[in-house]
């Protein structure tokens, strides 16, 4: 088959975006790698120093393993809507990237496939940044930790998508606000991050189990702290890789349409 | 359509219906009755068609707005072309409403602005383009010397993007396209506000380009660009194609050899309407007017007519024949 295609393969094509990501990233490593081990090493001591003494521990660990185990996620889901928003809208609009990537052989849905592949690589970085300040608190044990990679690539890939079908509707930098301020934020607060979903009124602990940050966080804290395994886990693998695809293809509609005219 | 707008010498080859023989096609490209409406109505393209040969270059001329872009863009599936079922057009063999990636892979492209990646260096924005064509790593790096030295930037290999100066960049984004040893590269506008050093330069690359078999497609509304580098140029107006030929072909055809001017306003209003000797054509109002004709000695004789040095007389060029085609009123987008 391959020999009659006269152009690079779908895993080529996305690779090679995914490069062109990794390379003008990591121009600047120390300056783009500051902040993921940084923010968790600043808000942990706060909190450690400060309030966690005064909260109980609960679901069988300490506030500040709970705490902890759930900014393992929310990192992830910073970095990639952030990516694939301001970022992508940058790129689109103002550096003219794409206009470049495109007149070589790649398609709109390779870009932004690429570029989210490349966001969900941010989301296991972050994780795992995260989860070496964590550890070196001696709240989990890293060894045992190695699977949260990769519910932090799931979470990046989850919020590229979300990212990118946002910024397939925004004509102003501005907007983005109502994103991350209106949606973002909110679950930050609400998602189990800083305290289980369970404390919520039952009518909102259903608005909680729609919103996609939810799940992460729940696959996040068990592969942190290596237990807490149940099997309703798969539901939340499931929304997660499903919303993820479903979103991803809708926002690579919108992006075709916009981009090709 | 004049008698001098070139004809279509050869038709279009047909296999089956809608579609081209696959392979080596006797034109690099064949465009039919070519439309593009934007989602909003404008009507970019209106009914254009051209062949180029294997080989040369094609000049699009035109103000800003005439619809050259698009045009180009629709070459590489960049812009989506009207549906209409007597269109037809093929790039090296393949339609570019369903082969949009062996035509990208095919082709060189130079858009008209110059999107390059600031946060790396000028050879690892070659070597991040080779990767869109699956070049493997040691052929992308002897590939990368070879274009930096062909374009002159190989002492820049370690430069920042932000330090180049305009002309460099340019030649940058151009060496990119050149990364596959396209068989057909798309020049946009290449030399929009450059130095005529690095205009000269850059022309003579394409003309290197060209003699090695690479077909050139190349929008500009410099004349003189077009003059050096085009076999054939195309002057659009309004979405539609005006004119089609060789360039001294067409400034011999299509306009008179040469041209009186007077840009002294009050000498031409004491000149009035005055009585002009057969064969001596009048064009502009009195700030600017200007007199063809195919002999001198009749713009001698107005010249003559005016104050000294309110007139001079010179052969015409390209510019003339351009604004005599898409007339002298600025439309919206200029």
């Amino acid at each position: 088959m391959t020999s009659s295609r006269p152009y690079p393969s779908l895993a080529s094509r996305l690779g090679s975006v995914w490069y062109r990501h990794f390379r003008t990233y990591t121009k600047d490593l120390v300056s783009n790698g500051f902040p993921p081990f940084m923010e968790p090493l600043i808000f942990l001591a706060g909190m450690g120093l400060g309030m966690a003494q005064y909260i109980p521990g609960l679901a069988g660990m300490s506030y500040l393993q709970f705490l902890a185990t759930g900014l393992v996620m929310t990192s992830s889901m910073f970095t990639a809507a952030f990516e694939c928003t301001y970022g992508t809208f940058v790129r689109l609009e103002f550096d003219k990237t794409y206009d470049g990537m495109l007149a070589a052989p790649l398609t709109v849905r390779d870009v932004m496939l690429g570029e989210a592949l490349w966001a969900g690589t941010k989301g296991a970085f972050f994780s795992l940044a995260v989860l070496i300040i964590i550890s070196a608190f001696g709240l989990v044990n890293f060894a045992a930790a190695l699977l949260t990679p990769i519910v932090g690539f799931l979470t990046g890939f989850l919020f590229a998508a979300i990212g990118l079908l946002v910024t397939s509707f925004v004509t102003n930098m501005n907007h983005f606000n109502f994103f991350f301020t209106g949606l973002l934020s909110p679950m930050f607060m609400f998602c189990g991050t800083i305290f289980p979903i369970s404390n919520l009124p039952p009518s909102l602990r259903v608005v909680a189990e729609f919103l996609p940050l939810t799940h992460p966080v729940r696959m996040g804290r068990v592969a942190a702290m290596a237990s807490g395994w149940e099997a309703s886990l798969l539901l939340d693998l499931a929304y997660t890789i499903g919303v993820a695809v479903l979103i991803m293809a809708f926002a690579v509609k919108r992006l075709e349409r916009r981009i090709v005219k | 359509m004049r008698p001098i707008d070139h004809i279509h010498a050869r038709p279009l080859i047909f296999t089956r219906p809608g579609g081209y023989v696959r392979g080596m096609p006797a034109y690099a490209i064949e465009v039919k009755k070519i439309y593009k409406t934007y989602a909003d109505g404008t009507p970019a393209v209106k009914d254009v068609s051209f062949d180029v040969p294997e080989g040369s270059c094609f000049g699009f001329l035109g103000p800003n707005g005439a619809g050259k872009t698009t045009l180009m863009k629709m070459l590489y599936g960049m812009v989506k072309r009207d549906k209409r079922g007597d269109t037809r057009a093929s790039v090296l063999g393949f339609d570019p409403a369903t082969d949009e990636l062996a035509i990208k892979h095919l082709c060189g492209v130079v858009p008209q602005d110059n999107n390059l990646d600031n946060e790396v260096d000028v050879g690892a924005n070659l070597y991040i383009y080779s990767k869109f064509y699956g070049l493997p790593a040691r052929e992308a790096r002897s590939r990368i010397a070879e274009l930096l030295d062909f374009m002159e930037l190989k002492e820049k290999s370690k430069a920042k993007v932000n330090d180049l100066s305009g002309g460099m960049k340019r030649r940058l984004v151009i060496a990119r396209a050149l990364m596959n040893r396209p068989r057909l590269l798309i020049l946009d506008e290449p030399t929009t506000g450059l130095d005529p050093q690095v205009r000269q330069l850059i022309w003579d690359k394409v003309r290197g380009l060209k003699r090695e078999g690479v077909t050139v497609l190349l929008t500009t509304h410099y004349m003189e660009e077009a003059y050096q580098i085009a076999d054939t140029i195309v002057i659009m107006d309004k979405g539609e194609r005006v004119l089609e030929g060789n360039p001294r072909k067409l400034l011999a055809e299509g306009i008179e050899s040469w041209v009186l001017e007077v840009l002294d306003e009050d000498a031409m209003s004491a000149f009035g309407e005055g009585p002009l000797s057969p064969g001596v054509r009048r064009e502009g109002g009195d700030s600017r007017a200007q007199f063809f004709s195919e002999h001198p000695e009749a713009l001698r004789e107005i010249a003559a007519r005016l104050p000294s040095g309110a007139a001079h007389i010179r052969p015409t060029n390209l510019e003339d024949l351009f604004l005599r085609s898409t007339g002298r009123q600025l439309n919206d987008e200029q």
